[in-house]
Formats: structure tokens, sequence, C-alpha cells
């Protein structure tokens, strides 16, 4: 291969998998070659080679430490993802299940379902917009459902989620959105409603994630979790 | 530890967040998530935005660790062109204006001097590239540099160091191929 053929636009072919890694292309360009990467393995080959050898490259950008929430956010959603992949009948047929047969967390779960139909306001009112709140293949901790008025929350306690004396803070992720926003702190062992904040009332909808997280007393002193999140759930209608 | 058993260690924590173990991911988070950030942050040049790339960043990781091959990547290789695809997309599609900054090939030719610890495990590879950027001519080697770590297109470039954008995009290819060459050398 001369150089000349290469430096050719004619066939400049030959370097757009260098190009691509080097980051020099523009959206679309990048877009075409990702979409035959897929069909192309020789170019896929090539595009390994050089973010292989590239890399060393990156040692020019100074490491800088990401802010601590960051983990807490990946963590919050991978857990809502954990839970959304357990279908709505599992769910459901799981937290009824649960509240017959374990007859100490039956008051619990009474109340909660009190709640749920007094919310609803009877069988013909609208469904109510809720969800359970638990680890990721665990038993459901909290069982949040949104007033009919859908300016409040109510959180009713399911099961008991920790010892831990740190405070307890709910977030809300609304659909689209990574960031959580805080609704403010709940009781491990009493039934509470919250008021939502009006910049997120438009945001409480069905599938938003609801997250519970482990904060210093007082709340999170950041607006952002920062400390883990050991609970979440998506909001459903049922 | 030495370079090999910090790659070691970071591959098979990938391959466990493959079969979906998330402690493995915090190892690795706790392992990279700095180099990454500061990855992303030369690019987009705005920190919030870099922590948004960031957490998609690691949220990618662990949606496609089944595609790292330890056989055939090394994995910090790997990370950093995860890492620079987002940065680069959200670059791309921000349409915000770019610091336009002249690239001096004299001062861009040397790199700031990385934490020891931080470049152990590039450190032979980066040798190999580093000798290979020096056969370069300083002005082509500065445009190589650049454009990896500000994710910068063509016409950028040119704008930067003032020259046409069909000498730029020559020599940039002119300086591929050689690289190319002196890296499989």
């Amino acid at each position: 291969m001369s150089e000349n053929d290469t430096i050719d636009p004619a066939g400049s072919g030959n370097m757009i998998a260098a190009e691509y890694v080097l980051g020099v292309l523009g959206a679309s360009e990048r877009r075409e070659v990702e979409r035959r990467l897929a069909q192309e393995p020789e170019l896929a080959a090539e595009v390994a080679f050089w973010e292989e050898r590239l890399a060393g490259l990156a040692d020019g950008a100074a490491p800088v430490l990401p802010p601590p929430e960051i983990w807490s956010q990946i963590e919050a959603i991978l857990s809502a993802r954990a839970v959304r992949r357990s279908s709505l009948w599992e769910s459901l047929a799981f937290w009824r299940g649960f509240a017959i047969a374990s007859a100490a967390l039956a008051a619990a779960s009474l109340a909660a379902l009190v709640y749920i139909g007094l919310l609803a306001g009877g069988p013909t009112a609208r469904a109510p917009l809720m969800a359970t709140i638990g680890a990721a293949g665990g038993q459901p901790n909290f069982v949040a459902a949104v007033t009919a008025s859908g300016d409040s929350l109510t959180v009713v306690p399911a099961s008991l989620l920790t010892n831990d004396p740190r405070a307890i803070e709910l977030w809300l992720i609304p659909v689209g959105e990574t960031r959580p926003r805080s609704l403010g702190l709940i009781q491990p062992g009493q039934p509470i409603r919250l008021q939502i904040p009006p910049d997120l009332a438009g945001r409480v909808t069905p599938d938003a994630t609801l997250a519970v997280s482990l904060e210093p007393p007082g709340g999170s002193p950041t607006g952002a979790p920062t400390g883990p999140v050991i609970a979440t759930g998506k909001l459903t209608r049922l | 530890m030495d370079a090999d058993a910090k790659r070691t260690q970071l591959a098979a924590a990938l391959v466990r967040v493959a079969q979906g173990d998330r402690a493995s991911l915090r190892i690795v988070y706790q392992d990279t998530s700095a180099k990454l950030f500061g990855v992303c942050l030369r690019i987009l040049n705005d920190r919030s935005e870099a922590e948004d790339v960031l957490q998609e960043v690691y949220l990618t990781v662990w949606r496609k660790a089944g595609s790292f091959d330890p056989a055939r990547a090394s994995p910090i290789s790997w990370l950093i062109a995860i890492a620079r695809n987002r940065a680069i997309d959200r670059l791309r599609a921000s349409g915000v204006l770019r610091k336009m900054e002249p690239i001096d090939a004299a001062s861009a030719a040397s790199d700031p001097t990385p934490d020891a610890a931080e470049r152990v495990e590039l450190a032979e590879q980066h040798l190999r590239l580093a000798d290979c950027l020096n056969e370069l001519d300083a002005r082509h080697a500065a445009a190589i540099r650049a454009a990896f770590l500000d994710g910068t297109t063509y016409e950028e470039l040119a704008t930067r160091m003032q020259v046409p954008l069909g000498t730029m995009k020559s020599w940039i290819r002119r300086a591929l191929l050689k690289l190319r060459a002196c890296l499989e050398r």
C-alpha cells in the first residue's frame, strides 16, 4: 500500500477507523461508522487496534475525582432497573401474597391497603398511582401511593427495612431523567404523608422511580443521595 | 501492585460485571472513575455535563461488559474508549461553542507528567506510543494529541492551528499512517 493511495480522498475509507477513534469525525460520520461496525468485522478490528494503541494519549488528561453522589445515582438507577425486570403481575402477586402470609407484618400491610383504598376513593375512582419499594429481589419495604389530587404522596412501611439509625430519605427519579430529586424524609415505623414539591408535581408519573437512601440526620446535605440506596420501586397505575 | 496484576484484577472485575455482579462494578468504578472523569472533563470542559456522561459511561459498562474480551483488549483501553465515545457524542450533540484557543506545537508536544500509579497499566504501550509520536512532525503530533484529548473535529483543528481544512486532513491522515507503521513495528 503506497502512502499516497491512502492519503488520497478516494482511499480515505482506509483511515476511517483511525479517524473515528481519534475523534475528528462529525456526528453523522460517527453514526455511519458505528452502523458499519456491526456488519464489517475488519473495520471493527481496525477500530479495536486504534482504541488499544491510542489509549495512552489519555494520560494527557489529569485524573479528577468525581463527586461521591455519582456512584449513588448509578446504584439507584441499576436498582430501579432490577425492580423493573420483574413484571407488574409478579410484583403485585408477590406483594399480595406477602401481605396475607406475613402475620407479623399484616398490620402494616393492612394499613397500606386501607390508605390506598381511601386514596383511590372507591372502586369507580381512577386507579391509584403507587409503588412498592424494596431491595432488588427482596420484600417490599414501603408502599407509596400518590393522592388523588396528585399533590402529595403517602408512604406506608410494609416490612422492616433496616435498624440503621441514619435518616431515611425518599427520592424521585422522573421518567427520562437520571438525577434523583428529594421528596423528603420517611420513617421506618409509621406511615407518613409527604407534600410533592410544586416543581416535581408534573413528574410524579407512571414509570418514574422512587428510591430510598440512608442519609445523615436531617437528610442529604447536598440535594443528592450521599449514602447507600437501599430500596427502589417504580410508580405504576394499579 | 504491578501493572500486570492491576490489569488482571480490573479485567477479572469486568468479567464479573458481565455476570451481573454489582459489587464488581463498584470495584471498576473505584479504580477508574477519576481517570475517566478526567477524560470526559477534558473533552466536555463542563463539570455538570461530564458528571452526566460519567454516569452514562458506567451504565454502559454494566450493559456492555459482556462484549469486553480480556484476550483482545486491555480493560483500561476498553473503558477509555467508552468514555471518549460518550463524551464526544455529547459534545457533538450539544452544539456549544468549543474552546478554540490555538494549539501550540511546542507546548502540546510534551504531556504533563502523570502520577506513576495512574499510568502504571498503560506504561508499556504508552512508551511505545510516545516513541512513535516523537517520530512525527511536531505540528502533526500536536494535532493528534489535541484531537484525541479534546475530541475536536477536523474543522476545529484547522481553525486552531490556522491551516486550511485540506491541509489538516492530510496532516492527520499522514500522521496516522506513520503511527500505524511505527506501532506495528
